[in-house]
């Protein structure tokens, strides 16, 4: 098996870890008067750990359909079709010409080829900037899902160039 | 030599696309396997983390403490054995904590109620507080503060108050040496002097953050 398919399978186990390890656990603040908030409402204030699967499924059971749309289609369905992409690009003679045509499609992939990473980081942004000290911590489910990004983004550079 | 085409290509490319596809799942499903124990398949879907995970300790001697009692239950029935304020409405259940034969606390009452608890936790907050006041633990916690020797005991007294006299529920003596930081339950019998069922007795370190008070409370 050529390099560019082991770091494809790699990425793959990477990518189907990440997105079910908790990724990312958030710990609610309401400044000075968290104990109060905590008082009267306990599980307000007790952290949550969210993996990208949970907070997609999380988001449609809320009806944020959208959100749920947005994110599964850029963290699940993007990384697995560009990793079969390329499986399917690694697995055809460099010359054929189904090839050139494949190679296109990837290329237009690569620019968005940390997309994915992009919203995990929005997320992760957006809630360090809410009021009241709540803290975004990132678990290392995100990590395998870098990872895996990271990998994805890397076959093409090792995937043999067709001769000309 | 000879130019390649698209015939060397496999005759069913897309079954090629699922493999990637596949894989994702196989890990994904082995990490639910090795991480699930059974639950629910929606792994770390929002989930609570428990904090129960402190150690428990008992008093240092010298040291002072808040004492009171978080809940407190009664028997259906009074000392004489009829039902709280004539079976017209439940006890309003009032506690008392003696320490060193002086009143040290009185609760706020609850009324109406065979189950009663206190936040041990209370506030008058004005809105122009909320702009940053400070909040020391002293202000906030409505507590007895005892201070603990070895042998030393404090007295829960529970009654029910009435409009016309107050009746005793009864009266718990509780040794210093058998409690433990945070939640201590108590369970008594029904006897012709008490008709107190369980006392829940949190006892905090005195000077401690109000972050660890709170987790304490808990």
């Amino acid at each position: 098996m050529s390099g560019p398919r082991i770091l494809i399978l790699a990425s793959c186990g990477f990518l189907g870890i990440g997105l079910l390890a908790p990724t990312l656990t958030i710990e609610p603040r309401a400044g000075q008067f968290t104990w109060l908030v905590e008082l009267w409402d306990e599980e307000a204030t007790k952290p949550v750990t969210y993996s990208i699967f949970g907070a997609i499924r999380d988001l449609y059971l809320m009806n944020n359909f959208f959100l749920a749309l947005v994110l599964g289609l850029f963290s699940i369905l993007f990384p697995i079709f560009k990793l079969s992409l390329y499986w399917l690009v690694t697995d055809r003679h460099p010359n054929s010409g189904s090839v050139r045509s494949l190679l296109k499609w990837t290329d237009r992939l690569s620019k968005f080829s940390m997309v994915e990473v992009l919203f995990l980081a929005l997320l992760i942004l957006t809630v360090k900037t809410l009021p009241g000290g709540s803290e975004a911590k990132i678990e290392w489910g995100a990590y395998a899902f870098v990872t895996s990004a990271i990998g994805a983004m890397l076959v093409p550079l090792l995937a043999e160039r067709p001769k000309k | 030599m000879t130019d390649l085409s698209d015939f060397d290509a496999p005759k069913r490319p897309w079954l090629g696309l699922l493999i990637p596809a596949l894989v994702v799942l196989a890990f994904a499903g082995f990490y639910w396997f090795i991480s699930s124990n059974g639950g629910s398949p929606y792994l770390d879907s929002p989930s609570i983390q428990t904090t129960d995970g402190t150690t428990r300790q008992g008093l240092v001697k010298g040291q002072t403490y808040y004492l009171f009692a978080s809940e407190i239950e009664l028997y259906p029935t009074n000392l004489e054995n009829d039902p709280w304020d004539g079976g017209e409405n439940g006890p309003d259940i009032r506690y008392r904590i003696l320490w060193q034969g002086n009143k040290v606390f009185e609760s706020e009452e609850k009324d109406d109620a065979l189950i009663a608890d206190w936040s041990g936790l209370s506030l008058d907050l004005e809105w122009g507080d909320l702009m940053g006041k400070t909040i020391s633990p002293d202000e906030a916690i409505k507590a007895a503060r005892i201070r603990y020797e070895k042998g030393g005991v404090v007295e829960i007294v529970v009654e029910d108050d009435d409009l016309t006299d107050d009746d005793d529920a009864g009266r718990a003596e509780i040794e210093l040496d058998d409690l433990m930081i945070g939640k201590n339950e108590i369970k008594l019998k029904k006897t012709s002097i008490n008709a107190v069922r369980r006392i829940n007795l949190r006892a905090l370190p005195h000077g401690s953050a109000l972050k660890d008070l709170v987790e304490l409370m808990k």
